[in-house]
Order: C-alpha cells, then structure tokens, then sequence
C-alpha cells in the first residue's frame, strides 16, 4: 500500500450545486463545509477560493475557519480511521512498537492515508482504557492488549497468511 | 451620548456610555500596557494584558473589552494586577526566541518595552520552541512565527483597514499563527504590500525584510507620500540623511492611516544613486556639469533669446503635478510675469481637462463633490472605468470597507476582472471603450421608469428637457449590440443606483483616457444630477486624480486658461485683479495645452520650453512628443533624474525629492498634505522653487519673494479656499465648514444651476480597422508609478513590475492556437511590439490588455483633441496578433482554427 500523493479529483459541477444552495445565506459557511466534507469526505484547499468567492469572504479567512475546527479535514480520509494510542499507560507497555509495527504493515506515517483511501493512520493522546494498554482503535472498535501478532492479523492483506 | 463617571486609580474621570475602560483610562492619561489593542481596529481581547482590577467585585478584567459602567471603581496596578501582568509576559517570552539584541524590530518592540517596564529580566519558566521563518522571496516583508504572540494585529489590519484578506489565523490552540491561503509565500497571496501589518505588529514576527539604510532611527518627521492623488500622510524616520522607514502618518480619528506599497516602500528612489546632483549644459551634444550661475545664466539667455526673436508666445512652462502647490504657484506667476505668456501647463491637465469638460456644467470645476470619508456612508458605490486598488489605494481601501463592514452595495462597470470584482454585486462587463452607451442606457431607465424625483430636477436642475430628449434611441435594447451586455443587467443596475438613498460614483482613467472618455464623464454628471447623487453626504462623484499634487496644481493656476484658483484669464475683472495684486502685467491671449501642443510633433508652436519634473516623452504617443521636442530651439529640464525628456534638453538643474524640501499638497479630496525637511537635498540639487526664483532673479526680473513663508503668505492672501491652508491642524478639525467652503466656491463656478450636458449621438467606440480584430487596454499596477521615472528607480518597487506580458482569453487564445508562453506581435495602425502571452480570464474575449510598464506600450496607441475644449480624445486601440515562431520568423496567426 502506497500513501496517497495527490488527492483524488473531485467533482467540481456537484461542489458548485453545493455551494450555490448555501451562498448569499448569512453564516453559512460552516453548513456550507459540512456539507461537502459529507460530500467528498475531506475539504479539498482548491474548492477553498471557490466557496469564498461565492460568500464574499477571503480564502485565508475560510481556510482559518476550516482549520480551526478538528471535524473538518483538508485531506482525505480512508474508510477505516486507525488510532494507535501514544498516551503515557500505553508508552510504558510497548505503545511505541506497535505504532511502529502499524506504520511498517499499512506503509503509512501518522497523518497519511493510503492511495486506495483505506486506511487512514492517525496517533491519540489517551484512549481513556489505559488497563488494556497498549491500546489502538479502528473506528469505532477498541483493541486493547496489543502485540505484533494482532496487529498482523488485524491488517492482513489478501494473500498473505 | 450618555455621560459616565468612574474612578481610576483613586482619580474620578469622566467620558460617555460605549467607551472601554481603557479609552477612559487613556483619554484620563492613565496608561495601561497593550498588545493587541490598536484604537483602529477592532477590539479582540487576545492578550490579556490590559488587566485591570474591578475594586468592588474584585475581578481581573481587560480594560480594552470591557465597557464602562457607572461608578466603576477600577485599580490598573494593584498588586495583583501587576503579579498577574508579569505572568502574561512571562509566558510570552517563554515562547520567545532570545534574539532580541538582533532583531530589527529592536527598540520599538512593545513586547520588550513591556517586559522592561515590569522589571522582567531572565525567565525562570522553560523555553518552548515555535515554528520559523517562512520563506519569502519578496523584497519587502520577513515573518517569522517563533517571534509572534498571536495579537492578531496584522490579520485585523488586513481584512478591517486595507481589506486585502491576505493573512488569518491558521491552525488552533498551539499552533495557531498568521497565515495566508495554503500557507504560501507573501508573493503567491493577496498581500499587496502595503505595509500595514509590518507597522502595527508589536514584535519582531514581521519585519521589513531588506532595508536600504540599517540603523535606529534618529528623529522622525511628518511628510506627505509623493505618488497618488490619495495624498497619504506619512511618518517618515530618518538617520544620517537617510530614510529608515516611512509608516502610516498621523490622520484624523475618522480613516486610520495605511499607504501603499509605494508608500511604504517607494522612497528608494530618494537615494538612487541615479540623482541628478549638479547642473547639467549640453556640449555638441554631451552634458557636462557646471556650477549653477553658468548653467542659470545660460537657462536666462536661452529663454530671453527665444522670446526676442519670436515674441513670447513661443515659450512655454510645464509645471508638474509631482511639485508642491508653492512651486506651481510659482511656476505659474514666472510664465505669466517673468516670460508674459499664459502657456503654462502642467502634467495632470491633459487628464483634468477631460474632467472638468465632463463635469463642469453639472458640478463646477473642483474636480471630488465630497471628502474620502463620505463615500464610506454610502449605500451604493458605482466603480466606473476605475481600478482603485491599484491606481489610488487608500480610495481603493474606503470602498472595500464599505462594502465588506457597512453593506454598501458595489455596481462595477469594467471590462477586465479587476479586484473589485470580487467585491462587487453586480458587475457589468461591456466591451471596451461602450462605457457611454451604458452610462446612457442605465439614464433612460431612470427617466423612462420614472426612477427620479422631478421636483428636484424642475427646481435646482437645468437642461432636463433637451438632455431627456437627446437620450431617445438609448434604450439599454438598442445599445446591446454597442456594449455587449444584457438589457436586462443595465435596467438593474440602474434601479439600483436610482433607488439606494445615498450613491457615488467613482471614475478614473479607464474613462477618462478611452474613447469618449469627456463625453462618458458628462454621462455619469447626468446620472447622478438626475438622481441628485452629487453633493449629499454619502452622495458625491469621485475623479481619481493620478498623481499626488494634480488638484493643487490646478488649483494655482499651472493651466493655460486659468489663474490660481481656475479664474478665467480670458475675464478682464480677473486679470486686472491679478494686475492690481502682482503690480505685474498679466498677459491676455489664452496659453496652448502643453500636450496638445506637442501632439502636432514637428508642427509645435513652441521655440522654447521650460519643463519642470514631467516627462513629456511618457504622455500620449513618445515618438510625437521627442518630434516636438528636436523642434524646440532652447530647452530646460528639472528633474531628480535624467528621464528621456532631460535627456533632450540643452540645460539641466537637479532638483530636490521631496524628503529634501517643504511645502504643500492638495490631494484629490482638496485636503492639504505638508512636507517636512528630513534632510537637505542630495549634491547640489535645490528645490524646485528655490530654482525658480533664482531664474527669474537671473532673468532681471526677481519674484518678491525671499523665502517660502512669503509665498505661503501670498497664497493665503490670494487663491480662494487657501485662506489659512497652513494650519493644517485647525483645518482637520473644521473640515466640514471647509467642505461647505468648497462646494459653495464649486457652485459659484457654474454658470446657473447645475446643468445636465446633451449626450452625443456617437457612442461607437470608433470604427474597427478591417483585419484588427482586439481592442487593447493598459493595466495600471500598483509598483509602476506614472512613467515610471521614480518608481524605476525605486529597487524595491522596480522588483515587483508586473511581467511583461499580454494577457488574452482562453476564447481567443483557442482560435490562435496560442499557449501560455508563446510569443506574438501586437500590431496596431501605428506600431508593433513583441509580447509572449499569458492565457487568462481576467480579460473578455476580443479583449487584450499590456501592463502600463511595458516598454514602449504607449506607441501602439494614438490620441486626438476636442478641438473645442482640448481635451485628449484618445482613440480605441485596435490590434492584430502574429505568432513569433521560435526560429524568429513571424507568422501571421491564422484567424480561425479550422
Ligand atoms: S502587507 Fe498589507 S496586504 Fe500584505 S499581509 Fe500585510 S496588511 Fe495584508
Ligand atoms: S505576526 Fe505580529 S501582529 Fe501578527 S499576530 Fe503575530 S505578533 Fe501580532
Ligand atoms: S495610496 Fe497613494 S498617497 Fe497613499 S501611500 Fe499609496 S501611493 Fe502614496
Ligand atoms: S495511555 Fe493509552 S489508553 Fe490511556
Ligand atoms: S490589549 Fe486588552 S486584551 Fe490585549
């Protein structure tokens, strides 16, 4: 699995049906990115000038909005979000090694997403379950207790046994 | 307002309900230490420094967001206030970097001036690193993070001041900083470089990038900006005769101070190592220099042998719109009375003549119907064949805050996406050189739909009736074949217009300099004479005046036709005034526009000519004006530089920029801006007036004068609306009765009430030569000034020339098969240059447009005279296009691909 280099093409005609159901509202531009991030699951920076020309407001001024909130994303996001916990619990227990062993079997550094938009590696401050450490989520499902070999088999590409 | 007492500090101080604490406190000359307050932007409570303790509740508040209430008890320095304060700077600095023995921002760090006055020496609190520098390429801005405590100064700067958006908060909590769009260079921004944010921000986190002079400033002075008509104050430091910095000057409560790149950065060319530093005399052709009484006495000779063989109607002063009002009056009385002709001119008429034939019958003869801050109350601003941002930036600045904070609406009639257009409402698009057509369009609407008031128009108006009839056949349905844009969007724009209570109207030099350019001026006079938008507050038509001292030039009566104060020479009363205060004979035949003069090339009318600080060469076509000037017997150049018409001349005296000299300007408002002295002049240049009079003393005829003050004195005394010009301070502050002063001198100018004018039935923008398909525009650019004779000189502002290039629109660059890159002649009836092109949507299609600082631009284009009123008639440019082949051979573009 390679990371992924250029964002996917989005499709402009859809971002501009978008952005005129929104424009010329008052305050609209948080519903306004929320939608397309619903739409394109990230918020590509070139859509940025596009939505700001259409609400008067500077790129800067939206980019500050976009990146001052966490739930919005610059980038695009796999369909499975993993977060390796590098909280202290998780630290002392091996925390490190399977972040590195996770990094080593998706191909990805924290923050990357892999070009087919799978997986997305991402790190976290404390899960809140430091008894289970080391600990990792994927989505919405915990992995506590983790070691090598579940983390081969969690990410098990086809083919491989 | 509602008046409220508190107590400070044990002092009992009073001010009114809506004031902060610390305008109270400030206003009382309490001090409080800030970092993110500024009194021109908006409050935002960022830094916390500004605690204060409420002494009843006994809570931490900061001053600069919290309100007065009534009886208030407040303490700014008790010991918890000061315990807490030390902190705040304590954790700053604990982010800082210790760079402060090299950082340029040096002592005028107010985070450093804080930090002393709190007696805060070495940190006890660990270091915490930040981001760095980024990487800039231009010359003008350096930021860097690690230095920046997240006031937020330069982001509110930006978009609530000078409005350019280039900077926000990027990023949150720790890593939040300023930044642009994509986080990219200053260069790759919106940024303009005004300055702005390098002044206001507390730290060293942005800087000036490459000063010319290093050194802490030794004294600073007040001056006025020597580029636009906008006329900015500024606050100009100095060291060893030499400028450090120039920042926003001190204005009046209503605009807050922001200049320009030019502003900001333009002074470079004061000490080009280019000045003229000793007087010049021409030998077989070589200069070589001379000591001021040979060459003043050979200037003498030359005039006076002119004048005897010929009569003095051959000679002619061209006075300057870059000199001060002292020196134009100067200028003006030396070729009335010294020479005894009236052929006194000076640079900006040929743009002024056009304005005041266009505007005259409807609004007098002085130029703006109102004051900067009038058209930020406006509810509609009509942008005609203007680009403010570029060519007048602090105009530029009152129309975008009007639009972004107080919701006024932005009509934009122009051909090329300028950056209003992004501000804009509605932006009409006509083909080049239509404005006319479409100014008439949107005045029969407003007739024909009834959109005006005829009460107004039977009472204080004249001329409706033949206006209105003339304008039959206008309907925006008959003139879209002429301008190109839908029936539909001109009805708009006129209800627009005719329906928001307070409207102006700004043009510049797209109207003026094009094709019908008087008669589209007279047009927008109709257009707000019939919707009675001209002297309202809020209301009003804003000329844009090109260069800094245009109006005051005028105004001293530099003008062929017009004594100081545009009183007509050809009015026996007025002369015989000028006679009884001169004691000097006023000559009687009308003086020749200098330009039109020169328009005749070899067939001048002038032997001899006296130029002072214009370059004669840059107006209209250079080849006509050099013809015109091989033919001149004597000539006389005054100039910081050897520009191409010094260059032509047989004497040359260096004159003083304007950081060396005193005296005034009146900017395109009628405000008066003043000089101050920061040092002499370079060599042995002088100021221009100083020159003056020692030429005129030379000639055997002294002007009685011998020093500034006198001619001060003697403009007071003389040109009306200058009584007591030089208590700027008293003026600032009554200027509302000095406006009134302004307006009723405008109305005494016309001849009745104000007069509608009778449109032309011609609104063609001329006929289209057969086989020159694209109509071609210059593009003004905010680092190229005028001809370019001190912005070329001014490194800084030179490194930032737009490139030379011509932009086309994807449509036409299809058709020719042409590609960005590759390069084309442009071809127009008159000459040809070589260009590559860039393929764009800034420009319609079968619209090309050149920057004005490309070499040589001016040649492609050709300009008339009204033969009534001499005004400049330019002709539509019509271009073809011829592929360059790599090898160099020319090949004709095929017009069509197929
Ligand atoms: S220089 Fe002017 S335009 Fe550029 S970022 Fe600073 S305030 Fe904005
Ligand atoms: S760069 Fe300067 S002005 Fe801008 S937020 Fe930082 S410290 Fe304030
Ligand atoms: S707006 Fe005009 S007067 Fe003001 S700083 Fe810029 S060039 Fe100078
Ligand atoms: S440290 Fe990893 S879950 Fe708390
Ligand atoms: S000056 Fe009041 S919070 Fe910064």
């Amino acid at each position: 699995m390679a990371k992924l280099k250029a964002p996917p093409e989005i499709d402009l005609e859809r971002l501009n049906e978008i952005v005129n159901e929104h424009a010329l509202k008052r305050w609209a531009l948080i519903p306004l990115v929320q939608e397309v991030q619903a739409e394109f699951g990230f918020i590509p920076p070139r859509v940025v000038p596009i939505i700001a020309n259409k609400l008067h407001l500077f790129p800067s001024e939206v980019q500050g909005v976009v990146s001052f909130y966490e739930q919005l994303y610059t980038e695009p996001r796999g369909r499975n979000i993993v977060r390796v916990c590098r909280g202290t619990a998780c630290h002392v227990r091996g925390g490190k090694t399977i972040l590195k062993l996770v990094k080593r079997q998706l191909e990805l550094e924290e923050n990357e997403t892999s070009e087919d938009l799978e997986y997305t590696l991402e790190t976290v401050a404390c899960l809140g379950v430091c008894a289970l450490s080391p600990t990792m989520v994927i989505n919405n499902q915990v992995y506590g207790h983790m070691n090598p070999k579940k983390v081969k088999e969690l990410f098990k590409r086809e083919g491989e046994s | 307002m509602q008046p409220v007492t508190i107590t400070i500090n044990q002092k009992v101080v009073s001010g009114h309900a809506g004031m902060s604490i610390l305008e109270i406190a400030r206003e009382s000359g309490i001090d409080i230490p800030t970092i993110c307050h500024d009194p021109n932007l908006q409050p935002v409570g960022a830094c916390r420094l500004c605690l204060v303790e409420n002494e009843e509740t006994g809570a931490l508040v900061a001053s600069c967001v919290t309100a007065v209430s009534p009886g208030m008890v407040i303490n700014t320095n008790s010991q918890r206030v000061l315990e807490h304060r030390k902190n705040i700077v304590k954790l700053l600095l604990a982010s800082h970097p210790d760079a402060c023995l090299i950082c340029d921002k040096g002592n005028r760090c107010i985070l450093q001036q804080i930090a002393t006055d709190l007696g805060l020496g070495f940190n006890d609190l660990d270091k915490i690193s930040q981001p760095a520098v980024v990487k800039e390429l231009n010359p003008f801005i350096a930021r860097d993070a690690s230095k920046c405590v997240m006031c937020g100064k330069c982001v509110r700067a930006c978009q609530e001041i000078v409005v350019e958006g280039a900077i926000d908060y990027y990023r949150r909590g720790f890593a939040a900083r300023p930044a642009t769009f994509n986080d990219a260079p200053l260069e790759q921004s919106e940024c303009t470089f005004c300055g702005l944010c390098v002044s206001l921000c507390p730290t060293g986190a942005l800087i000036e990038k490459i000063k010319p002079y290093q050194g802490t400033t030794g004294h600073s002075i007040q001056t006025t900006c020597s580029f636009c008509g906008c006329g900015c104050p500024i606050t100009m430091e100095v060291k060893d005769n030499r400028v450090v910095r120039a920042l926003p000057g001190k204005v009046d409560s209503s605009s807050p101070g922001a200049l320009c790149i030019r502003g900001s950065y333009g002074y470079d060319y004061i000490h080009s190592k280019e000045r003229l530093t000793e007087p010049l005399l021409k030998e077989n052709g070589v200069f070589k220099a001379v000591s001021w009484d040979e060459a003043l006495k050979t200037a003498g000779a030359g005039l006076k042998r002119a004048k005897e063989q010929h009569g003095p109607d051959v000679l002619a002063v061209y006075g300057s719109s870059r000199c001060t009002n002292e020196e134009n009056y100067l200028i003006q009385k030396f070729a009335r009375t010294v020479l005894g002709t009236n052929n006194v001119d000076n640079g900006s008429n040929f743009y002024n003549l056009a304005t005041r034939a266009g505007l005259g019958n409807a609004t007098g003869l002085l130029s703006t119907t109102n004051l900067l801050e009038a058209l930020e109350q406006a509810d509609l601003i009509l942008v005609v064949g203007a680009d403010p941002p570029m060519t007048a930036p602090r105009l530029g600045y009152s129309i975008k805050r009007a639009v972004k904070y107080r919701q006024a609406k932005l009509i934009l009639v122009e051909p090329r996406r300028t950056k209003l257009a992004f501000f804009s409402h509605q932006w009409l698009r006509p083909r080049p050189g239509s404005d006319l057509a479409l100014l008439n369009s949107m005045a029969w609407t407003v007739i024909k739909e009834n959109l005006f008031n005829p009460e107004y128009i039977n009472r204080q108006t004249e001329g409706f009736l033949g206006f209105s009839e003339a304008l039959d056949g206008c309907s925006p349905e008959s003139t879209v074949e002429i301008t190109g844009v839908p029936p539909d969007e001109i009805r708009h724009a006129a209800h627009t217009y005719a329906g928001e209570n307070k409207a102006v109207i700004v043009f510049g030099s797209g109207l003026i300099s094009a094709v019908n350019g008087t008669e589209s001026i007279k047009a927008l006079a109709n257009l707000a004479l019939l919707t009675d938008n001209v002297w309202g507050s809020g209301c009003g038509i804003y000329p844009i005046q090109k260069e800094n001292n245009a109006q005051g030039a005028c105004e001293m009566g530099a003008l062929p036709e017009y004594l100081p104060g545009y009183q007509p020479i050809s009015s026996p009363e007025i002369r015989s005034k000028f006679e009884r205060l001169w004691k000097e004979k006023v000559p009687l035949k009308p003086g020749i526009p200098v330009v039109e003069a020169f328009s005749r090339g070899r067939e001048t009318p002038f032997k001899a000519l006296y130029v002072i600080g214009e370059n004669l060469t840059s107006l209209t076509r250079p080849s006509l004006n050099t013809d015109a000037i091989s033919a001149l017997d004597f000539m006389i150049a005054q100039d910081l530089f050897m520009t191409k018409t010094a260059a032509c001349a047989d004497v040359i005296f260096p004159a003083a920029s304007f950081a060396e000299k005193e005296g005034s300007y009146t900017n395109f408002e009628g405000k008066i801006g003043w000089l101050q002295q920061a040092f002499p002049p370079v060599g042995e240049s002088l100021p221009d007036w100083e020159i003056i009079l020692r030429l005129a003393r030379e000639m055997g005829a002294p002007l009685p004068y011998s020093s500034l003050q006198q001619v001060v004195n003697e403009i007071e005394e003389f040109v009306p609306l200058y009584e007591g010009y030089d208590r700027p301070a008293e003026r600032l502050e009554d200027k509302w009765s000095y406006w009134d002063e302004r307006r009723s001198r405008a109305f005494q100018s016309l001849s009745g009430f104000p007069c509608f004018s009778i449109p032309e039935s011609g609104s063609q923008p001329g006929e289209k030569p057969k086989d020159y398909p694209y109509y071609l525009i210059l593009e003004a650019n905010l680092a190229y000034f005028g001809s370019g004779t001190r912005s070329g000189q001014a490194w800084r502002l030179k490194s930032h020339y737009p490139p030379e290039i011509l932009k086309i629109s994807a449509a036409d660059a299809e058709k020719l098969s042409l590609a960005d890159g590759d390069e084309v002649n442009i071809i127009s009836l008159h000459a040809q240059v070589k260009a590559p092109v860039e393929v764009t949507d800034i420009v319609p299609p079968g619209t090309l447009s050149l920057p004005a600082s490309f070499p040589n631009a001016t040649e492609l284009f050709k300009t008339g005279f009204d033969q009534e009123s001499k005004a400049p008639s330019p002709e539509a440019c019509y271009v073809k296009l011829e592929r360059v082949k790599a090898d160099g051979q020319v090949k004709s573009a095929p017009r069509n691909r197929s």
